[in-house]
């Protein structure tokens, strides 16, 4: 006999008043005890999977065909108040950013003590023992003590387990984890990660695993579903799904995502983005075909449904068997030969800086952020700097454009001794060096047109060039950064995220710096658009003879676009060398750790590596 | 307290350079211009400024606020016995306006979207555009004059009295066993702490609305309800605790305001407490006891401000580590 799905979406569509739709025929199936994973890119619509099915869309969204059986049971035909019961009973919620889905106010203790409470423990002591039993079995340690803890005093990763134990504490049938570990350090997401997939057999629950990471959702799901545009493009089994894509938007995807095993290789670039749910509802053919590599006349007219394919996935494509053969570009052999210059852009000999924090009754602590940093930078090199939360790498960012004071040892930037603060210095270090945000959207002042802003630095100078002579100069750094002319006038508010973060990079470029500092500015981005922007990175080695300090948690994107890494735990560099060496050969224990973590410890990023 | 010496020294400069003599003020009328003279040199005018002032401060430190020129009696006696009086109206009128408040920033927010929602809206804009003596008015028309419900004057009805214990009435009569007389003191405290607490609350709403409006963009609040929890709960459980911290700030940083509109409206309903012991003194240039109530005024601003940052302290946990 056919065991029932625990969750069954079939032809599910959400749509905007105006009739757009944010999902269209969107068919899901979960078994019980199974996990499925749907991935898509920012905008692709996956959330709102999850939020059809706890009855929290937004209000301008209504679920406008299809049907969602939870255990059999239609939710469409349940009451508001029937559906809103199963939450946190049958159906449980792990969310996206742990640092605030919990309550400040109130204590660890209090909070999951009102939601066994609510799922019916009635007594005050049964309600603290099985907290204390649940934290333990999140290998949280001293849970007793936790429980009078408030969320600000945990980490991000001990909060995720607190709020996957109370996803689990009702033994749901179904959990619904929307991006569970992006907003974690990487060593803890494989954790995090592992954790879920430990519950899931204890509890024997059916998850909906929300993510836009390939290999996480290869290495922990049964299922997989690529959302595309509201679509789903491709599913099938999540081992194959990586290995033999039968979709272009999915081989696409995964020659976007950098990888650290296998030869390097340059990644695949899709031209555009996703188009908005107003440009689909007048697109005639395949959402993707305007990207496509592989589309023809065909596909901009006929719109591909989802059938099955010879590698057993279901696919809307055309032409699947055309899959295998987009390839990523090939490398250019100059770039594989590049040496760095001569010059010395930065150097740091011994670095160190102390804070002196006091707490609120006035007594002081010093507090140790950086110790004994020595490394450089040389010309037309780029350095990725890699570590954790707390690692130190934002203090060595703020010494390195001369925001703070240097507490002992040298640092040279560009020529300038970080340790002369003078007005007069600071402004010609910050001629040289330039720093470029992690989050694209709020360095940009939204009152200013992106042609001002790439050129804002410009007007501060004593010799301030004209405004056509700013203007001219503006549209040379746009065409730098591979940004099409007419955004000249545009405003932050109409651009993507990914053309945000160009006019970031241009705006860096616009004094001719010799040395970029990046803070993480891939990390918010799409994989696709990420692949776009490290791209962009290498092309303007090649042109301007910049190097670059990139700071990242995401050992694949320093060892795709950079030539050497520093590791950096606990504010002391632990190793540092060639990428290659760093990471095929760790040596400390902390980035063997970083580097296991980030390989997910199976085998199937080996499989995609190879297939490529 | 720099703040308490800083605002002590204006209020004493400022009545120096009235154009009036405290020593001919002491004085009958019918005073020859020696002994006025005589008497300035005896109160001291004839010192420098600041030396009038240290002395002063020397005395007020130690409680001793000179004599009421108008009363002939020492002005902490005279403040001490109309202290209480203002106290006890501006507490009241405080609760009255900080459950009132509550209730319907409550209420508004609970209905949201409702045509309820936006009458309440409309009602709290009405109210905050009317000042505290104004709505004073306004019930002594309606509740005192029209439908007669209320007494409009004094503290208790003439021919009443209460042994003075705490010169809180509201307690002096229950210490009594005197439950009429208890009634009778409320029933005269009614008006004024309707006109005064109904005056603050409108900022109360406005307050916890918006702050409640910014809490349920929180995604602890979604989460909340993801776990299934009822909206009561949510409200109350989780959201409340993290919406009443402006209002806090709001009613320690306002209080002020509050305890200085007792001034017109003791006034309007004859109640003897320190606004009209206030106004009296300004009629009658009475220099130290306009000096003594200023102070505290300033006093009661500086302590509700403490109190506030107290109550944020507490019921913040990210400021306690």
């Amino acid at each position: 006999m056919k065991q029932q799905n625990v969750l069954e979406i079939s032809g599910l569509d959400v749509s905007l008043p105006t009739g757009d739709r944010i999902l269209s025929g969107v068919d899901l199936a979960i078994g019980g005890g199974r996990i499925l994973g749907v991935i898509g890119e920012s905008g692709a619509g996956k959330s709102m999977i999850g939020a059809c099915i706890a009855d929290t869309l937004p209000d301008a969204l209504a679920v406008s065909a299809g049907s969602i059986e939870f255990d059999g049971l239609p939710l469409g035909s349940m009451t508001r108040a029937t559906r809103r019961d199963l939450l946190g009973r049958d159906i449980g919620f792990i969310p996206q950013e742990p640092m605030t889905a919990l309550n400040p106010a109130l204590t660890i203790g209090q909070q999951f003590g009102s939601h066994l409470a609510r799922i019916g423990f009635r007594w005050p002591k049964e309600r603290k023992e099985r907290t204390i039993q649940l934290l333990e079995d999140v290998h949280l340690p001293r849970s007793r003590e936790l429980l009078s803890h408030y969320p600000h005093q945990l980490s991000g990763g001990m909060l995720q387990r607190v709020l996957i134990a109370m996803a689990f504490a009702s033994n749901p049938k179904l959990v619904v984890a929307d991006e569970p570990t992006t907003a974690l350090d990487v060593t803890i997401q494989a954790r995090v990660a592992e954790l879920i997939a430990r519950m899931v057999e204890t509890h024997g629950a059916s998850v909906l695993f929300i993510t836009h990471d390939l290999c996480l959702a290869a290495d922990l799901c049964d299922e997989v579903a690529v959302l595309y545009a509201g679509r789903i493009v491709e599913s099938g089994a999540a081992e194959t799904i990586i290995g033999s894509p039968a979709h272009p938007y999915s081989r696409c995807l995964s020659l976007a995502t950098p990888t650290l095993s296998g030869p390097p290789r340059p990644l695949l670039t899709l031209p555009g983005t996703m188009p908005s749910a107003l440009e689909r509802s007048v697109m005639a053919g395949c959402e993707l075909a305007p990207r496509c590599p592989v589309a023809e006349m065909r596909c901009h007219t006929d719109k591909p449904l989802l059938a099955s394919t010879t590698t057993g996935h279901r696919s809307a494509c055309h032409f699947p068997e055309r899959v295998s053969a987009i390839q990523a570009p090939a490398e250019e052999p100059q770039a594989a030969a590049r040496e760095p210059g001569p010059d010395v852009v930065l150097r740091a000999e011994g670095l160190a800086k102390t804070y002196i924090a006091r707490d609120w009754i006035g007594r002081m602590r010093r507090v140790e952020a950086l110790r004994g940093l020595d490394f450089e930078v040389r010309e037309g090199e780029f350095v990725g700097v890699v570590g954790e939360s707390g690692s130190g790498k934002s203090t060595l960012t703020k010494l390195i454009l001369g925001l703070e004071d240097v507490t002992t040892g040298r640092l040279d930037a560009a020529g300038f001794a970080g340790s002369d603060r003078s007005a007069a210095t600071l402004r010609a270090l910050r001629a040289q060096v330039q720093l470029v945000f992690q989050d694209p959207q709020s360095a940009l002042n939204p009152r200013r047109s992106i042609g001002s802003l790439v050129t804002q630095s410009l007007e501060v100078r004593a010799e301030r060039p004209s405004r056509a002579a700013r203007s001219a100069i503006a549209r040379d750094l746009l065409a730098k950064v591979l940004l099409p002319p007419d955004v000249i006038d545009r405003f932050p508010d109409q651009l993507s995220g990914g053309q945000k973060q160009r006019v970031n990079i241009a705006r860096a470029l616009c004094s001719n710096p010799r040395l970029l500092v990046a803070d993480e500015i891939v990390s918010g981005l799409d994989v696709s658009v990420q692949a776009q922007i490290l791209e962009l990175l290498k092309a303007l080695r090649e042109e301007a003879a910049i190097s670059l300090l990139l700071i990242s948690h995401d050992l694949a994107v320093v060892r795709h676009i950079c030539d050497r890494t520093v590791v950096m735990f606990r504010g002391e560099i632990v190793e540092q060398g060639p990428v290659e060496e760093v990471f095929g050969n760790p040596r400390h224990d902390y980035t063997r750790a970083l580097v296991a973590a980030a390989q997910g410890g199976t085998s199937l990023r080996k499989t995609m590596s190879q297939s490529q | 307290m720099p703040v308490f010496a800083v605002v002590s020294m204006l209020v004493f400069l400022a009545l120096r350079v009235l154009p009036v003599d405290p020593a001919q003020m002491s004085l009958p009328p019918s005073a020859t211009i020696e002994q006025v003279e005589a008497k300035r040199i005896e109160m001291g005018l004839t010192k420098p400024v600041w030396e009038q002032y240290a002395v002063w401060l020397g005395s007020a430190v130690r409680g001793d606020f000179g004599e009421s020129a108008q009363y002939r009696m020492p002005t902490s006696t005279l403040v001490l016995q109309r202290l209480p009086a203002t106290i006890e109206l501006a507490t009241c009128a405080l609760a009255f306006a900080i459950v009132f408040g509550v209730a319907m920033g409550l209420l508004i927010f609970a209905a949201r979207g409702t045509v309820l929602a936006s009458a309440g809206m409309v009602v709290t804009s009405v109210i905050m555009a009317l000042p505290d003596f104004l709505l004073a008015l306004l019930f002594i028309l309606l509740l005192g004059v029209l439908m007669p419900l209320f007494p409009v004057n004094g503290r208790l009805a003439p021919g009443l009295s209460v042994p003075d214990l705490t010169g809180f009435l509201l307690v002096d009569t229950l210490a009594a066993g005197e439950p009429r007389l208890f009634l009778n003191a409320l029933s005269h405290m009614a008006l004024p702490v309707l006109a005064l607490g109904l005056a603050f609350s409108p900022a109360i709403i406005r307050v916890l609305h918006s702050s409640l409006v910014a809490t349920y963009q929180q995604s602890y609040i979604r989460q909340a309800r993801l776990r299934g929890l009822s909206d009561r709960s949510i409200l109350f459980g989780q959201a409340l605790k993290n919406a009443i911290l402006p209002v806090v700030v709001l009613v320690g940083t306002q209080f002020g305001g509050l305890f200085g509109g007792t001034l017109l409206v003791e006034l309007i309903f004859s109640y003897p407490g320190l606004g009209n012991l206030m106004l009296r003194a300004m009629q009658t240039v009475d220099l130290n006891v306009i000096m003594a109530v200023a102070l505290i005024y300033c006093a009661t601003t500086l302590i509700f401000n403490s109190l506030a940052d107290a109550g944020v302290y507490l019921l913040n946990p990210r400021l306690r580590s």
